[in-house]
């Protein structure tokens, strides 16, 4: 299809571009003058790297399928028959159905903190000049550098001597202080690039800086809120070591402790155990497919713009 | 170019004021507004800076002070013993043999994602059609759980009936099946093939957008020279993306110090501590053995090692995208 476009004539060589059109990826693509070139075996090579990277994610799905006799005498094999046993094993023995509520329960309030605070923090570190701004700003963005396993040890006395250790509340605590260096930095350079005008145009109007901060920036940002909430929530749902370390009695633990525990419990259970993987990672891939644009602009915008 | 008809807009985004810590729009806001904004600000950031300071700046300082006591997690008053862990650690050998697989991480778990994400993004940059699905694919193994990386990549190793071993056997080198994360020599790398392979797809996304600014009539014309497709990539391409490339590794080198879950859940530092870094031997250091003390004298080790490392990087980031047209 690509190749149909490619006998152009001679005078379309001025609209050689000088960028892809990358952002539209089923436009056609512009005519140049290169020699037309099969593709076949551009196409096979990304073929064969797709499959390799989806493999493991395909092994989940068809180990979850198989029935436990399939799976004791053929563990890592795909099925042959299908069955949803395992999930239902996974689901109500395995506990995976407390897991997801409980990831759940700590990620959606930690996630909707972590914006509403970033998005606070963010303006006034682009927007509001005062005496100290770029002190504090450097410490909350320190925590960009420093390794959490640096003070996770610490940490857990630390919160074990405030009575929150093992509770929602201290976890979510956490995952929402985890995630504001990160949440600050990225609403910071979002708000650095709106127009000045905006808000030199509101206050001449008589607006009070709450009203300019509400009215006019709020909703300007909300495409930066949007992207921070998506990864936030990714990083959340994924956390792994906070709830581990931080909700050692079990009566809270997310999917992603949960699987690992799972793990060390019945190692033997290959079934049970793929559908918990599934289970865990299902929701994350949903949730990958249905925002993949604001996924990648958002790690995009995150990444380039620091 | 603008500048003289928008002095203070211009200035307030160039890239230079940001660099410099610069304040914000240009101070030309009288007294009282000053005032508004500096009571609104505090207020605003009030929520960050509790929860950073007190889940960030408090336990980072209890680190300092953990480093210099011998604690046990249970008593209430410590001894304090000067510099003794950090003696302790120059003279532990599994601290330099940590750290020696820390290197290895760092080196190669930066350089192999960089240069397949290299390749990988330029082919499918150079692609003309269908190339969308792709993208999504290649960038999933990044979104998902560390966790349910390590199970289903530890199926794929096991050394009875994992995939890989199957595989070999199949193709006729079964001679080379082993129990990959059992075997000391190998397990390290092991982990390290599952860790670059999630990581990846964050590198072709994010230099697939770098390639977007790449002037494709300079490429053309280096093909008209006589350049042939490596040392287009090298010579032409490469350098006109060069500040993302440096903001990468920049992320990838920075994760790589301070590597812990994915070894964690697949070997544990194991076997026999062949696949330890300073984070998993601080782990066991301080939770398993109850040593506090030493395990995070350990963990402040990584964060004085790769602290320096990153804000060089990011300075030489930010000089590279200032004097160039790049990002």
């Amino acid at each position: 299809m690509a190749n149909t476009t490619l006998g152009s004539t001679p005078k379309r060589r001025t609209d050689a571009r000088t960028t892809r059109p990358d952002d539209r990826p089923s436009a056609p693509p512009l005519p140049t003058l290169r020699k037309p070139k099969p593709q076949v075996g551009r196409h096979v090579l990304l073929a064969v790297l797709a499959l390799f990277t989806l493999f493991p994610v395909l092994l989940v799905v068809s180990t979850t399928l198989k029935t436990p006799e399939d799976v004791r005498v053929n563990p890592f094999g795909f099925f042959s028959t299908i069955s949803l046993q395992n999930i239902v094993d996974a689901w109500t023995v395995g506990r995976f159905s407390d897991y997801l509520l409980n990831s759940i329960l700590l990620t959606v309030p930690s996630t909707i903190l972590v914006v509403a605070f970033s998005t606070m923090a963010g303006y006034t570190f682009a927007r509001l000049p005062f005496r100290g701004r770029t002190a504090m700003f450097y410490l909350v963005v320190l925590g960009l550098l420093v390794p959490f396993f640096t003070y996770m040890i610490p940490l857990y006395f630390q919160l074990r001597s405030m009575g929150l250790l093992d509770t929602l509340l201290g976890a979510v605590l956490l995952l929402t202080s985890g995630g504001l260096s990160f949440g600050t930095f990225f609403m910071r350079a979002f708000f650095s690039d709106l127009p000045v005008e905006l808000e030199q145009a509101a206050r001449v109007d008589g607006a009070s800086e709450l009203q300019i901060f509400l009215r006019v920036m709020l909703p300007l940002a909300r495409s930066g809120m949007g992207a921070l909430t998506v990864f936030t929530f990714l990083g959340n749902w994924n956390n792994f070591l906070i709830p581990l370390l931080y909700l050692p009695g079990g009566d809270f633990r997310p999917l992603t402790s949960g699987l690992y525990m799972f793990t060390g419990g019945r190692s033997l259970d290959i079934g049970p155990l793929a559908a918990g993987t599934l289970i865990t990672i299902l929701p994350i891939i949903v949730l990958f497919i249905v925002l993949q644009r604001q996924v990648t602009q958002g790690f995009l915008s995150g990444a380039v713009k620091g | 170019m603008t500048t003289a008809s928008l002095p203070a807009a211009a200035a307030a985004t160039t890239p230079e004021r940001r660099r410099r810590g610069a304040r914000g729009p240009v101070n030309s806001s009288p007294p009282v507004t000053r005032r508004a904004q500096t009571r609104l600000g505090l207020i605003l950031v009030a929520p960050v800076m509790i929860l950073t300071v007190v889940f960030f700046v408090f336990p980072l300082a209890n680190a300092l002070y953990y480093s210099v006591v011998d604690f046990d997690g249970i008593d209430p008053n410590p001894s304090f013993v000067g510099l003794a862990n950090f003696q302790e650690m120059f003279l532990d050998p599994e601290v330099w043999h940590a750290l020696g697989n820390n290197l290895i991480w760092i080196v190669i778990g930066t350089a192999a994602p960089l240069v397949i994400g290299l390749l990988v993004s330029v082919l499918l940059w150079t692609t003309r059609a269908g190339t969308s699905p792709y993208r999504v694919i290649f960038f999933l193994p990044y979104v998902l759980p560390g966790v349910a990386i390590g199970i289903v990549w530890g199926w794929i190793y096991d050394p009875v009936s994992g995939w890989l071993n199957q595989a070999l056997t199949v193709v006729g080198l079964g001679d080379l099946a082993r129990g990959w994360l059992g075997d000391p020599n190998l397990a390290l790398y092991a982990v390290l093939a599952t860790a670059v392979w999630a990581s990846t797809g964050f590198v072709i996304v994010i230099l697939l957008s770098a390639l977007r600014n790449v002037d494709i009539e300079l490429v053309d014309a280096a093909r008209i020279d006589g350049a042939n497709p490596a040392q287009r990539l090298w010579y032409v391409i490469l350098p006109q993306i060069m500040p993302v490339f440096l903001m990468v590794l920049t992320l990838t080198l920075v994760g790589g110090f301070s590597v812990f879950d994915i070894i964690f859940i697949m070997t544990g530092g194991g076997p026999a501590g062949a696949t330890n870094t300073i984070g998993t031997y601080a782990y066991s250091q301080a939770f398993e053995l109850s040593r506090i003390g030493y395990g995070t004298t350990l963990a402040l080790l990584i964060t004085v090692l790769s602290v320096p490392v990153a804000v060089f990087l990011n300075r030489l980031q930010r000089r590279l995208s200032l004097d160039g047209s790049g990002a």
